[in-house]
C-alpha cells in the first residue's frame, strides 16, 4: 500500500518534470523571438534614417524632439518622444496594412468614421449630431440674404451624401443620419424666398450607377450630371446640351476616404464631361492668386495624391470665369468642393461665373452683387457639410456700412474669429 | 507610460532589460528604482516628487514604528502609527477626493468654496495601498522593517505594477527583495504572461471599447434593448480584459525581473455567486480590504447587525477607491448589499440551482453593477439601465443594434470564451503533448499575438492628414 502511493508520487512528478520540459521548450522560443524583435526594432531605431514624410498618410513624420527642461516639465518631450518611436518603427506602413487586414477578419465595417460598404466602396460617416443652432441661423441668414436680393434668380439646393443614398452599398443596418430631414429643414426655411430644388429623389433614382466615388467623400461627375439635369430649368437655362464627350483623366484615383479609413482595396476613375454643340470658350481667373487660365482643370493634380483636385486645383476663395456669351446672364455660386465638378455643366450657359467658397472669402457680397450685375444665384453645397460648416453666414451678412456703430463692432469681432478658425490654405478641414 | 506602447516595447523595456541583466546582484534593486521613478516621471514630471516624499516618509516612519515596537512604547507606537496612516490617507485625499469634497460641501453650504481641480497622479491608489500594508503589518509586527532604502523604494516604485496593481502587499515581496532567483525559464514564463497580457489589452480590450464608446454616445431614447445589452456586455469585456491583461503584464514582466506577484484575476465571469465574483476579480484589492479594513473591524465574528455595517464600510470604500464620484461609492454599496444578500438569504437557495443558472445569475448583475460603474451619473445609469428593459429606448431590436450585433459578434464571441477558462485549458493542454508540433504551433500563437498587436500599436499614431475639404 506505501509502496504504490510512493510510486504514485513518483509518477506525478515525473509528469511534472516532463510538463516542465515542454514548456520550458515553448518558453525558449518565445523569449528567443520576443528578444530577437525587440532588438531587431532597436537596430532599425537606431540605424535607420528617419523618414520625414509619409506619403500613405499625406503627413510629415514625428522627428526627434528637442530636449529642454521645459518641455521635460511639461511632459511635452515624453509625448514627442513617444510618437517620434512610434512614427518611425521599421515597415510602418506594413504595420498599418496588416492592423487592416485584423479589422476585416474580426468583421469590423467601420473605420475613422468611414463605412466599409459593399463592391469596394467607402463612404464617410456624416455627422449625427450637428448644432442645430449653427444650421438655423446659416439658414435664416440665406433666407435675409435671399428676401434682400428678391430680383435676382436665387437656386439652392443640397446633395445627400453617398451614405443616405447609396444605402444598397452600405453595411447592412449601419446607423446613418436621415439627411431627409436636414433637406425638409433647409426647404421649410427658405423654400417660399428662393427656388429650393430637392435633389434626393435624383441622385436616389440613379443609386445603381457611378455616382459617387469608391474611395473619395464627393460625387462624381456622372453625379454631377443627373444634378445638372434637374437645376438647369431652375437657372433658366434654356438649350442645355444633350451630349458630351467624356474624356477618363486618370483610373488611379485613391481619394480621401481610403486614406482616412487605411482600406486601400480600390481606385476610382474621374471622368471630365465636355459638352457638345455647344459654347466652351473661356478664361478662368483665380482672382486672389491673379492668374488667369484657358481651362477649368488642372492636369498637374493627377501627379498628386488628391487628384479630384483636377477640378480648378482645389478650393479657391474666389474664381471668376467668363465666357464671350452675348446674353447678360450672371452667376454667382455659394459652394463646397462638390460644386467643383459641377461648375463646368454650368460653364456655357452663363457670361460670367463667380464662384465664391465662403470658408476663404472675407470680402462683401453685397457690393460683389451689384459690381457684377449678377442675375442668377446658386448655394450648392452636400449635406453633411452644410450642416457643419458656419463660414456661409458669415460671408451673407448685410455688409457692415448699413448697420448701427453697436453691429459693425460685433461684426468685425465675428469676422475676426472666423478668420481665426477658419483653416489656412494648407490646412485640412474635415 | 504604458505597457502597451511602441516606446515601452522596443525603448524603455530592451534598455532596462539589458541593464538589469548586465549589472551585479547589488546594484539590480538601484537599477529597478531608478528606471521605475523614469517611468513614472515619463507620464507625471511633477508628481514623482510626491512619489519620492511618500517613499522617505514612509521608509522613515516604518522604521521609527518597529523601534517604538521593540522599545514596547505603546504610546509613541500608537500615535506615530495612526499619524502615519494619516499623512497617507491625507495625501491620497487631496489628490483625489478633494474637489469632489469642495463640489459637494457646495452643493450643501450655503457658500461657495472655490477649488482647483486637480489633475490625479497616476497610480496614487495602488502605491497608497502599498505602502499602507507596509506600515500596517510592521505595526503588527508581521513583517520585518525595510531598513534598505533602495529595497523600500523598489517596492513603492516597481514599474510593472505601478500604474494599474497588482496591489502587492509588503508581505509577499519582501523576502524576494532582499533574494530571488532569475532563470531562462522563469523569463520565458514571465515573456508568456506578458504576451498572453498584451493581447488581452490590445486586441480585444481595445477593440471591444471602440464599440462601446459608440453606443455609449447614443441619445438614450435612440437606444433598443438589444444596443443597450451589447453595449454594457462590450462594456464588461473592455474592462475585464484591460485590467486583467494590465495585471497579466505586470505578472509578466515582475518574473522577468525575478519577481512573483500574486494574479489577480481568475476568470471573474464565470462566478457562480456574487461572492464568488469577487474572489476572483481584482484579487489584490479585495484581499487588502479584507486584511486591513473588514478584518481589523471584526469581520463576521461579531453581532449581526455589525456585521452589516463591517460589510457596507468595506464595500463604500471599495466603491470609493476606484474614484471620486456618487456613482462608484453607490456601484460599492451595490455589491455590499448583494453580499449581504446572498450571506443572509440566498446562499443556500443559490446553491441548489444548476451552475449554468448561478453563473447567469451573477454575471447579471455585475452587468448592472457595469452600468453604474460606467454611467456618468445617477439619472444616466438609471436611464441605461431603462434602456436595457426597454423603457425609455428604441423598442426592443432596432437597425443600429442589429449593426452593432454583426459588426462586433466575432469579437465578442472570442471575448466570451477568452472570458472561460477553456480556451485556455484546451491550449495549454494541447501545446504541452508531446512531439515538436504542439511547441511549434503554441509558439507561433504567441508570435502571433506579439505581431498582431505590434500593427494596432503602431497604428496609435495612424493620423492621415486630410488635405482636403469639402
Amino acid at each position: 500500500m506505501e509502496k504504490k502511493q510512493l510510486t504514485r508520487e513518483e509518477e506525478l512528478k515525473r509528469r511534472k518534470k516532463i510538463l516542465r520540459e515542454r514548456s520550458a521548450k515553448i518558453y525558449f522560443k518565445i523569449t528567443l523571438i520576443f528578444l530577437l524583435f525587440m532588438a531587431v526594432a532597436c537596430g532599425f531605431l537606431i540605424f535607420e534614417p528617419d523618414r520625414e514624410y509619409s506619403a500613405s498618410e499625406n503627413r510629415m513624420l514625428a522627428q526627434k524632439p528637442e530636449f529642454s527642461l521645459a518641455n521635460l516639465a511639461s511632459g511635452k518631450f515624453m509625448t514627442d518622444m513617444e510618437d517620434y518611436v512610434t512614427d518611425q518603427f521599421f515597415f510602418r506602413d506594413q504595420w498599418i496594412s496588416l492592423k487592416v487586414l485584423e479589422d476585416m477578419a474580426l468583421g469590423k465595417r467601420e473605420s475613422n468614421g468611414v463605412y466599409i460598404g459593399k463592391q469596394g466602396y467607402l463612404m464617410q460617416v456624416p455627422e449625427n449630431n450637428p448644432n442645430m443652432d449653427d444650421v438655423q441661423n446659416t439658414l435664416d441668414r440665406i433666407r435675409d440674404f435671399a428676401q434682400r436680393h428678391q430680383d435676382i434668380n436665387t437656386v439652392m439646393s443640397l446633395v445627400p451624401n453617398a451614405a443616405y443614398i447609396s444605402t444598397q452599398l452600405m453595411p447592412a443596418n449601419a446607423p446613418v443620419r436621415d439627411q431627409s430631414q436636414d433637406i425638409a429643414l433647409a426647404q421649410d426655411t427658405v423654400g417660399s424666398f428662393l427656388n429650393f430644388v430637392d435633389l434626393t429623389e435624383t441622385m436616389s433614382s440613379h443609386r445603381d450607377e457611378a455616382i459617387y466615388y469608391k474611395t473619395d467623400h464627393h460625387w462624381t461627375s456622372l453625379g454631377a450630371r443627373y444634378a445638372f439635369d434637374t437645376l438647369y430649368t431652375a437657372l433658366g437655362i434654356q438649350q442645355p446640351a444633350q451630349d458630351y464627350t467624356i474624356y477618363p483623366v486618370t483610373h488611379t484615383f485613391s481619394g480621401t476616404l481610403a486614406s482616412k479609413s487605411g482600406y486601400n482595396r480600390s481606385q476610382d476613375t474621374i471622368n471630365i464631361y465636355v459638352p457638345k454643340d455647344v459654347n466652351t470658350e473661356y478664361v478662368v481667373n483665380y482672382v486672389e492668386e491673379g492668374e488667369k487660365t484657358a481651362s477649368m482643370y488642372e492636369s498637374s493634380a493627377l501627379d498628386q495624391k488628391d487628384q479630384y483636385e483636377v477640378f480648378f486645383g482645389g478650393n479657391h476663395s474666389r474664381i471668376d470665369i467668363t465666357t464671350p456669351l452675348d446674353e447678360n446672364k450672371n452667376l454667382l455660386i455659394f459652394k463646397d468642393s462638390y460644386a467643383n465638378c459641377l461648375i463646368p455643366f454650368l460653364q456655357p450657359y452663363f457670361r460670367s461665373i463667380i464662384v465664391i467658397d465662403p470658408r476663404y472669402y472675407y470680402d462683401d457680397i453685397d457690393s460683389l452683387i451689384t459690381d457684377n450685375s449678377i442675375t442668377d444665384i446658386l448655394f450648392l453645397y452636400n449635406v453633411d457639410t452644410f450642416m457643419t460648416d458656419t463660414s456661409l453666414a458669415d460671408v451673407l451678412a448685410p455688409s457692415a456700412e448699413e448697420n448701427s456703430g453697436q453691429s459693425l463692432a460685433e461684426d468685425l469681432q465675428n469676422q475676426e474669429g472666423q478668420t481665426a478658425d477658419t483653416p489656412s490654405e494648407e490646412g485640412g478641414d474635415l | 507610460m504604458i505597457f502597451s506602447s511602441i516606446f515601452f516595447l522596443f525603448v524603455f523595456l530592451p534598455v532596462t532589460l539589458v541593464l538589469y541583466f548586465v549589472l551585479p546582484w547589488k546594484l539590480k534593486n538601484t537599477l529597478l528604482l531608478i528606471v521605475s521613478l523614469i517611468f513614472y516621471a515619463w507620464g507625471e514630471p511633477v508628481y514623482v516628487f510626491l512619489m519620492l516624499f511618500s517613499i522617505v516618509f514612509n521608509y522613515i516612519s516604518g522604521i521609527e514604528i518597529h523601534r517604538y515596537r521593540e522599545e514596547n512604547n505603546q504610546r509613541f507606537l500608537r500615535f506615530s502609527f495612526w499619524f502615519t496612516v494619516a499623512v497617507n490617507l491625507a495625501i491620497l485625499g487631496f489628490f483625489k477626493y478633494y474637489g469632489f469634497l469642495i463640489t459637494n460641501l457646495n452643493v450643501i453650504l450655503p457658500m461657495d468654496i472655490p477649488y482647483k481641480e486637480l489633475a490625479l497622479p497616476v497610480g496614487i491608489s495602488f502605491y497608497t495601498f502599498q505602502t499602507l500594508s507596509y506600515i500596517i503589518d510592521v505595526y503588527k509586527g508581521e513583517v520585518p522593517v525595510q531598513k534598505n532604502f533602495i529595497n523600500f523604494g523598489t517596492y513603492v516604485t516597481m514599474f510593472p505594477q505601478l500604474i494599474a496593481g497588482p496591489i502587492v502587499r509588503y508581505a509577499d515581496i519582501d523576502a524576494q527583495l532582499a533574494r530571488r532567483n532569475l532563470s531562462l525559464y522563469k523569463f520565458g514564463h514571465g515573456v508568456a504572461w506578458f504576451l498572453r497580457g498584451l493581447g488581452k489589452k490590445v486586441l480585444l480590450a481595445n477593440n471591444i471599447g471602440m464599440t462601446f464608446d459608440a453606443i455609449a454616445a447614443i441619445t438614450p431614447d435612440e437606444r433598443s434593448v438589444l444596443t443597450a445589452w451589447i453595449g454594457c456586455l462590450a462594456y464588461a469585456m473592455q474592462i475585464y480584459f484591460d485590467f486583467s491583461g494590465y495585471s497579466d503584464m505586470a505578472v509578466g514582466l515582475g518574473k522577468m525581473f525575478g519577481f512573483e506577484f500574486v494574479r489577480n484575476f481568475n476568470y471573474p465571469y464565470i462566478s457562480k455567486s456574487i461572492t464568488d465574483f469577487w474572489r476572483r476579480w481584482h484579487i489584490s484589492l479585495s484581499t487588502w480590504f479584507r486584511e486591513y479594513v473588514y478584518i481589523p473591524l471584526g469581520g463576521n465574528r461579531v453581532s449581526t447587525l455589525k456585521h452589516v455595517r463591517n460589510i457596507l464600510v468595506v464595500w463604500m470604500l471599495t466603491g470609493f477607491w476606484h474614484g471620486a464620484a456618487w456613482n462608484f461609492m453607490l456601484w460599492g454599496l451595490y455589491y455590499g448589499l448583494l453580499l449581504l444578500l446572498e450571506k443572509y438569504f440566498l446562499a443556500p437557495k443559490l446553491e441548489k440551482l444548476p451552475d449554468i443558472v448561478q453563473q447567469i445569475y451573477s454575471f447579471i448583475l455585475v452587468l448592472f453593477g457595469w452600468v453604474l460603474f460606467f454611467s456618468p451619473s445617477l439619472p444616466d445609469a438609471v436611464r441605461y439601465l431603462g434602456n436595457m428593459f426597454g423603457i425609455g429606448g428604441h423598442g426592443f431590436i432596432d437597425s443600429t443594434g442589429l449593426y452593432y450585433l454583426t459588426g462586433n459578434l466575432i469579437l465578442l464571441v472570442i471575448c466570451f470564451f477568452c472570458a472561460t477558462p477553456v480556451v485556455w485549458k484546451k491550449f495549454r493542454k494541447f501545446s504541452l503533448k508531446a512531439g515538436t508540433y504542439p511547441s511549434v504551433t503554441a509558439t507561433v500563437v504567441y508570435a502571433a499575438i506579439f505581431i498582431f498587436s505590434i500593427a494596432y500599436l503602431v497604428n496609435a499614431t495612424y493620423n492621415p492628414f486630410l488635405y482636403f475639404r469639402f
